[in-house]
Parts: structure tokens; sequence; C-alpha cells
């Protein structure tokens, strides 16, 4: 008996059925765990975003389920989809996802204009990879308030904001770029141009 | 050998960074912020620890010529656990250390560990050869982030330490001073061993 054993595990196919039933045991136990965490990692996600398009119409984010539900429709077309938020049918804005390539990756950021298109309400970033300390500054307050208020459409032309150094008093078509991080700040305010343009052509065309 | 010398040896005499050279390509591109370093460390004795007892339990009937593709499957399997842990329950510290996670599979101690003790040893000692080699390179990693988030955030665990009249060193930030950082450590680390003789 013993003296088959050993023959086995000599032969070349000992190797192969050995790799085969390993794998199959770790794949189970991976499996396993995704299929438990898998329900969090969605919600979680889910949540977050809800939070931050609350949070760019300056809506109450405690009760997020019940809030969200309250305030925000979900529009969604073949090739498009916005948020709208009304509060006792008062429409208070429109909400964009917008994305565009940073320095390391995509960026995803969500964009907030007033219903008639003319200003922006507030920016949000959702997801970014840029270098941290230096691009992903992005996301401080300081930088993504300074678009806040500042003229979108003016006279039917799509505002392109102008970047200037950090310290400088920005002008309302100027935004103060993160010192060190110009590739960074330049990709958010060029995806606010080429996004919104595109959704402001479309959305005019079926409003 | 007894577990305390087990434990002493691949955490401090036989350090995996220090006198190996090894993981340091992880050393080097998590350690600007103290939180991301002890999660990243914590990540790295998980996956030795139980790594190493593993293929440790399984070293008698695992066959020569495919240890290596063993060991691996085996890693990335914790690895991907430790992931899918921090994804679920820690989504913010998930998303600060980006793919360096999924790295650890890659990080060199790890299959160093395998390949030069769980292969040859009981499960248990290998689990706490495992651990040692994971805290000293925690320890590696927290003593340069200690370094590199004081001086580029002036804060340590998100905490600020220095007050606002602290200019900020970007380089710090960034991975250039991981290099020079990792490079005074080992100086300073190796230098009187070697004066020693």
């Amino acid at each position: 008996m013993a003296n088959e054993k050993k023959l086995f595990r000599e032969t070349r196919t000992y190797p192969v059925v050995f790799m085969i039933i390993i794998t199959i045991i770790f794949i189970g136990i991976l499996a396993t765990f995704y299929q438990l965490s898998f329900a969090k990692v969605q919600k979680y996600r889910e949540t977050q975003l809800k939070k931050m398009v609350m949070s760019v119409f300056e809506l109450p984010t405690q009760n997020i389920e019940i809030d969200f539900a309250k305030y925000i429709t979900i529009f969604e077309t073949e090739d498009l989809m916005y948020y709208e938020s009304r509060t006792d049918s008062i429409l208070l804005g429109y909400c964009f996802p917008i994305s565009g390539s940073g320095l390391w990756g995509t960026i995803h950021a969500l964009l907030a204009v007033t219903p008639d298109f003319k200003k922006v309400m507030n920016i949000e970033i959702v997801d970014q990879n840029e270098t941290p300390g230096l691009g992903g500054r992005i996301t401080e307050n300081w930088f993504k308030n300074q678009f806040k208020g500042k003229t979108l459409i003016n006279n039917n032309v799509l505002n392109n904001f102008v970047l200037i150094p950090e310290n400088e008093t920005a002008k309302d078509n100027e935004i103060n770029q993160i010192t060190g991080a110009t590739a960074s700040s330049k990709a958010l305010v060029d995806m606010i141009y080429q996004d919104i343009e595109k959704y402001n052509l479309k959305l005019r065309a079926n409003l | 050998m007894k577990k305390k010398d087990i434990f002493t040896t691949s955490a401090f005499t036989q350090n995996s960074v220090w006198r190996q050279i090894l993981g340091i390509c992880s050393a080097l591109a998590v350690t600007n912020l103290m939180l991301n370093s002890l999660v990243m460390g914590l990540g790295v004795i998980f996956t030795l620890a139980l790594s190493g007892f593993t293929i440790s339990l399984i070293r008698e009937y695992i066959p020569k010529r495919i240890r290596m593709m063993v060991q691996i499957l085996i890693i990335a399997s914790y690895v991907i656990i430790v992931d899918l842990f921090l994804k679920a329950y820690y989504p913010e510290i998930s998303k600060s250390l980006g793919p360096y996670v999924g790295l650890i599979i890659t990080n060199c101690i790890i299959m160093g560990r395998a390949e030069a003790f769980a292969g040859k040893n009981v499960p248990i000692d290998s689990m706490i050869d495992g651990i040692g080699a994971g805290v000293g390179y925690t320890l590696v990693l927290l003593l340069i982030a200690f370094v590199r988030e004081l001086f580029g955030f002036g804060s340590l665990f998100g905490i600020p330490i220095l007050g606002d009249w602290w200019t900020k060193w970007s380089i710090m930030v960034m991975a250039p001073s991981a290099f020079f950082m990792l490079a005074v450590l080992i100086w300073i680390i190796n230098t009187p061993r070697q004066r020693r003789g």
C-alpha cells in the first residue's frame, strides 16, 4: 500500500493532480470570502455616492436613504445620466457625473449646476488616484470650494476656467491651481469644460 | 531552535529589509503616512504567518518542481482575503493604499520566507518565523513613515504635531525621499555591525 502511494507521487501526473486539487480548494475559500464581503462593499459604494450627490446640493446626509429618495430623482437616458434635486417641488439644480484622465488615472467627479445652467453649485471628487499630498489635494475643500458660485455659462458660451498660481486672488473665470500639481488641476478644469458641454448640448435639445 | 530565537532572528538579526534588502518596493511606496504603513505591515504579518503555516503544513506533499506555483497560489489567496477584508470594513484605508495591498503577493519577503523557512520546518515554527519577519518589515515601514509624515505633512497618524509655521516638505511626500530614508536607515543600522567585523 505504502509502496503504491509512493509510486504515484513519483509519476508525472502527481504534480498536475496536486495543483488542480489545491487550486480548487483555494479558489473555493476565496469565492466564499468574496461572496461574504460583496454586498457590504457594494452597499458602501452606493451610500458614498448618494452622500456625495446630497452634499453637492448642500442637502442633509444624516438619514441618507430617506433623504435621498425624498430630494433626488435620477434621470437616465441612452447616453446620459444625471441627478435632479427638488425641495417642495422647487427645482434646486442638476448634478452631473463627470470624468477625465488625471495624472495617474481617471478622475471621477460630480458637478452640480443651477437650474438655468449659469452657475456652478458645487463640485465633489468621487474617485481619484492622484499623487497623495500633491494632486491628491483636489479633494481638499479649499480647492473644491473655489468652483462654488462661479459663472459656468455666460451669454450662451461655456466658461473655460483659467488656472492661476495658488496664492493669487482669482477672478470669476479663474481657479487657483495646486502648486506642484498643475496636471491634476488642469485635468479637473478640462473635464468640467468637456463634459458639461456634452450635457449642455444634449439637455438643451431634450428639455 | 527555541521559539523566541526564531522570532528574534527573523525580525532583527536577519531582518528582511535591512539585512536581506527584500520587500523594499512596498517599503518605498506606502511610507508617506504612518497609518497606511501600519495597515500594510499588519497585512504582511497576516499573510506571512498564515502562508508560512499553510506551506509548512503541506510541505511533505508539495511536488518539488512546482513548489513555487503552489507557494504563490497560497500567498495570493491570503493577500486577496486581506484586500477583501479592507474593502469591506475599512474602505477609506483600502482606497488610500490603492493597488499596494494586492502587490503584497509579489513582496519578496513572503516568497523568501516560504522558500527559506516554511518549506523545511514545522507549521508552528514557520508561523512564528513569518510573524517575526513581518514585525521586522513593519518596524522599518513605521520608522521611515515617521520621518516622512512628520516632515511632509507635519503630522503623525493624521494628528497635527507641528503647527502652521511648519513649511511642509513636498519631497518627503513623494517617492524620492523614501529612497533617501531607506538608504540612511540601512546605513545607520549596518555600519556598527561592519565595524565590529
